[in-house]
C-alpha cells in the first residue's frame, strides 16, 4: 500500500513538474524567437554597402567600383574662374570658359574590379587604368575600413614644336593611389588616400620641377537627406618644388559641393580651386587660389548602365 | 505496473507539443511591383519560419540583405535608401492561424493569419490570407499579399517617384520540416 501511495505521489509530482514546464515551453513568441534565431542567418556580418554613392566625389575617387557588367558613363565639367582677372561679369562669372572637361567610361569586369578610360581637355590627357576594391568594411567591424587601389597610365598625345616629346615615353604619366574609406554611419563616410604620381616629363615643364610627387587626399560625404549630401575634398601634394616656387605659385586642390542621387544618376555640383579634373593634372598643376577668386563652378554627371543582356528595362 | 503505465502516459502527453513544431530555413519570398518606368522584382531564399501546429502560432523572419535583384544598383538603393537595412536588418511577421489545422489530415486549407507585421521598423497589425498544404505529414505554406510603402514609412522621394510603385506585392512560399530538439 505504501509503495502504491508513493507511486501515485510520484506520478502526480511528474505531472505537476510537466505542467509547470508547459506554460514556459508554450510561451510561443519566446520559443519562436529563440527558434528563429537558432535557425540562423539573421545575425551574420555583412559587407557594408554604399559607402559612397558614386565612384568619384569632387576630385578624389572613392572606394566604390562598378558591379560586374555595368558601365558608368561620366561627364565632368569645370567652368572658368568666378572672380579675379579671368572672372566677373565679362565671362558671366566663368560660365563662358571651361577650364577642363572630362569624359570617362568605367566598366565592371567583376563586382570589385573596374577598367577605366577617360579623356581630359586639360593637356588632352588620355588615361587608362584599373581600380580594384580588395577589402570590404563589415557590419560587425571585424574589418573597420574598405580599401581600393587605383593604377592608371596617362598619355599626352598633342603635337609640340619643341623637342620635349622627342622621347615618346615623356608623354607618359603614371598614377597609383590607395583609398581607405570608412562608413561611420548611414549619413557620414570619410576616406583618406595616399598616392604617388610619376610624370616622365615634369609638369608644368619648369626648371627644378620634380618627376615624382607623393600626395595625400582626404574627402568625405555627409548626407542631408537619403538622396542628397554635402561633399568635401582636399588633396595635399608633398612637393618641395611646389612649396618653394614663387612664380607660378602652387596651391592644394580642394573642393566643396553637393551630391544628388536619382536612381541610376548621380549629380555633383561643386566649387573647386583646381582647374583640372584628372589627378595626374590637378596634383601637378594647381595654380589657382580660392582667395583670389580663382575658383569655379563644376559638375559631374554619373550614369550607370546595366549591360547584362538578360536584365530588362532601364534604371534611370 | 499500472502506475508505471500512468507515469509514462503523463510523460508522453506532456511531451507531445514539441512534435507539432515545424520549421523552415529557406522560405522563398518574392517582391514585385510594376511602375511606369520599371518593374521591381526581387527574391530571397533566406526566410526563416516557425509554425506551431498545436497552438497555431506562426512566425516569419527574413533578412532584408538577402533579397536579390537583377540590377545591382537597384539592390543597393533598396537597402540603402528605402529599407535602411543597416538599421532595420529584418522584416518579420508574428501571428496566429485563426483556423485549427490538423497536420494528420492531407489537404489544402485556406487560412487567415492575424498578427504583427514589421517592416522598416514599423509594426502593423494585419490579417494575411494564405494556404497551408499538408501532404503525408509534410507541411507547406503559401501566401500573397500587398504592402503599402507609406504604411511602413518607406519614403519615396519626389525626384524618383515615377519609378517606384507605392504598393509592393509580396509572395511567400515555405516548406516546413518537423522540428526535433
Amino acid at each position: 500500500m505504501k509503495k502504491h501511495v508513493l507511486l501515485v505521489a510520484f506520478s502526480l509530482l511528474a505531472g505537476i513538474t510537466m505542467a509547470q514546464q508547459k506554460p514556459a515551453a508554450k510561451d510561443q513568441s519566446a520559443v519562436d524567437d529563440s527558434l528563429l534565431n537558432s535557425l540562423g542567418g539573421n545575425t551574420k556580418a555583412e559587407p557594408v554597402i554604399a559607402t559612397f554613392k558614386s565612384t568619384r566625389l569632387i576630385n578624389t575617387e572613392t572606394t566604390e567600383t562598378n558591379k560586374k557588367n555595368t558601365l558608368n558613363f561620366i561627364v565632368t565639367h569645370r567652368f572658368g574662374d568666378i572672380g579675379g582677372a579671368e572672372g566677373g561679369s565679362k565671362t558671366l562669372w566663368g560660365f563662358d570658359n571651361s577650364s577642363d572637361i572630362y569624359i570617362g567610361f568605367e566598366y565592371g569586369l567583376t563586382d570589385n574590379l573596374d577598367i577605366d578610360f577617360g579623356r581630359s581637355k586639360f593637356e588632352q590627357l588620355l588615361e587608362l587604368g584599373f581600380k580594384y576594391n580588395f577589402l570590404h568594411q563589415t557590419s560587425d567591424n571585424s574589418m573597420p575600413v574598405a580599401m581600393t587601389v587605383i593604377g592608371k597610365v596617362g598619355l599626352k598625345p598633342y603635337s609640340v614644336t619643341t623637342n620635349v616629346f622627342d622621347d615618346y615615353t615623356n608623354r607618359l604619366n603614371y598614377f597609383t593611389q590607395l583609398i581607405i574609406a570608412r562608413k561611420f554611419s548611414s549619413r557620414f563616410s570619410f576616406e583618406i588616400a595616399p598616392s604617388f604620381l610619376r610624370t616622365n616629363l615634369p609638369f608644368p615643364f619648369l626648371p627644378g620641377n620634380e618627376k615624382n610627387i607623393f600626395s595625400l587626399s582626404a574627402a568625405g560625404r555627409l548626407k542631408v537627406t537619403k538622396h542628397m549630401g554635402i561633399v568635401l575634398d582636399y588633396a595635399h601634394p608633398f612637393s618641395n618644388f611646389r612649396n618653394n616656387s614663387t612664380s607660378p605659385k602652387f596651391y592644394a586642390p580642394s573642393g566643396i559641393g553637393i551630391e544628388i542621387e536619382t536612381g541610376g544618376h548621380v549629380f555633383t555640383l561643386n566649387f573647386s580651386n583646381n582647374q583640372a579634373i584628372s589627378p595626374i593634372n590637378y596634383l601637378s598643376d594647381t595654380e589657382s587660389k580660392w582667395t583670389k577668386g580663382q575658383y569655379r563652378l563644376g559638375f559631374t554627371i554619373s550614369r550607370v548602365f546595366d549591360l547584362n543582356s538578360k536584365h530588362k528595362g532601364t534604371y534611370k | 505496473m499500472k502506475y508505471i503505465a500512468l507515469i509514462l502516459l503523463v510523460w508522453f502527453s506532456n511531451n507531445q507539443t514539441s512534435q507539432d513544431i515545424y520549421v523552415c530555413k529557406n522560405a522563398k519570398i518574392n517582391l514585385f511591383s510594376s511602375a511606369p518606368l520599371e518593374d521591381i522584382d526581387a527574391t530571397s531564399n533566406g526566410g526563416t519560419s516557425v509554425f506551431n501546429a498545436s497552438t497555431g502560432d506562426l512566425a516569419f523572419s527574413v533578412p532584408i540583405r538577402s533579397f536579390q535583384f537583377q540590377k545591382s544598383l537597384m539592390q543597393e538603393h533598396f537597402n540603402e535608401n528605402y529599407m535602411e537595412s543597416d538599421k532595420f536588418p529584418n522584416a518579420s511577421f508574428k501571428g496566429k492561424v485563426q483556423e485549427k489545422i490538423d497536420v494528420q489530415k492531407d489537404g489544402s486549407f485556406p487560412v487567415n493569419v492575424t498578427g504583427v507585421f514589421e517592416v522598416h521598423g514599423v509594426k502593423q497589425n494585419r490579417t494575411i490570407k494564405g494556404t497551408i498544404n499538408i501532404s503525408k505529414g509534410a507541411v507547406s505554406l503559401s501566401s500573397a499579399f500587398t504592402v503599402a510603402c507609406k504604411d511602413h514609412q518607406i519614403e519615396i522621394p519626389k525626384l524618383v517617384f515615377q519609378k517606384i510603385a507605392e504598393t509592393i506585392q509580396v509572395k511567400v512560399a515555405a516548406n516546413y520540416t518537423a522540428y526535433k530538439k
